[in-house]
């Protein structure tokens, strides 16, 4: 009996820290949310700074986000569009970002963005300039926002 | 029932349980199955069925393409490398295809990818004519799947 409550003891350990570990694991709001960076230059921290600056400011924004959302992931950018839709781009095989159509180049440059029929943000990732409480602020307020995002197409939805 | 027995048992459920999870996309309301090849490197199979299913729910008719032209898809890179996407063909394969999808640019990149590649999947099965523009066609596919699915603002 004492080896099974051992084990049981160890699972739950192991599961806790699998899940603190590799996300946002808020055992007192039941409130789990993967996080996926890049395994060497990705930096998890930053990410759970913008979840619990949500947490600590905005309840009812954090609801929404633990409710809405189940993944973030950081990104080199967002994009809402294909610049290789432009023949003259696929010819160049390079394109310059200031030059895109401007929602092209406002997606390029968002801090955040969701996808429609996921419950995924995804971040930016931070740029040498970027200074964290900044980043932060910045992120913050981009998961409350796209938060709502998802709730919407989640509750919008024809069933 | 002896002890190998019930070893044999829940080896091949668990077996089952992992096929299931990574290496086949079941869908029996759409009438839809979609196997994905074993990923050797990059992100794991998982990131192929978010993407599906984030067209399931978010672009039905992108989604029903993609279960009548698209058989299999295979996660590593390929012609594509890393960050793109194949569709390889020949003209005794008439079947639902396979399409060769890199994961490695996230969500966002996996379901262009896939749109696009389902795109030279439907133009091969619609019998296009030589010296189409086959390309221009898919890449305004993957843009349009982008600019309607991405919230940014």
């Amino acid at each position: 009996m004492k080896g099974a409550a051992a084990l049981a003891v160890a699972a739950l350990v192991i599961a806790w820290l699998w899940a603190s570990g590799f996300g946002w694991f808020d055992v007192t709001r039941f409130c789990r949310i993967a996080i996926d960076v890049d395994l060497l230059e990705g930096d998890r921290s930053a990410v759970r700074a913008a979840i619990d600056l949500v947490r600590r400011e905005d309840p009812a924004a954090y609801r929404a986000l633990c409710r809405w959302i189940d993944r973030i992931q950081e990104e080199h950018h967002c994009q809402a569009g294909d610049p290789s839709a432009d023949p003259e781009v696929r010819r160049a095989q390079w394109y310059n970002v200031a030059t895109l159509e401007p929602t092209l180049r406002r997606s390029f440059e968002a801090p955040a963005c969701y996808v429609r029929g996921s419950r995924i943000i995804v971040l930016r990732r931070p740029r040498t300039e970027d200074a964290r409480p900044t980043l932060v602020r910045a992120r913050a307020e981009a998961l409350t926002r796209l938060a709502v995002a998802s709730q919407t197409f989640w509750t919008s939805r024809p069933r | 029932m002896t002890r190998s027995h019930l070893a044999l048992g829940a080896a091949a459920l668990l077996l089952a349980v992992l096929a299931g999870r990574y290496f086949v996309w079941i869908d029996p309301g759409a009438r839809c199955m979609i196997t994905i090849r074993p990923s050797l490197v990059g992100y794991d199979n998982t990131a192929i069925k978010r993407a599906l299913a984030t067209l399931q729910h978010a672009s039905p008719g992108d989604y029903r393409s993609v279960c009548t032209h698209v058989g299999t898809i295979n996660p590593n890179p390929a012609c594509g490398g890393f960050g793109g996407g194949c569709f390889w063909h020949h003209q005794g394969q008439r079947g639902r295809a396979t399409i060769d999808v890199s994961t490695e640019h996230g969500l966002i990149w996996t379901v262009a990818v896939i749109v696009h590649e389902t795109c030279h999947a439907r133009q091969f099965h619609e019998g296009r004519p030589p010296g189409f523009d086959l390309e221009h066609e898919c890449y305004g596919e993957d843009d349009r799947i982008m600019r309607a699915l991405v919230v940014f603002e």
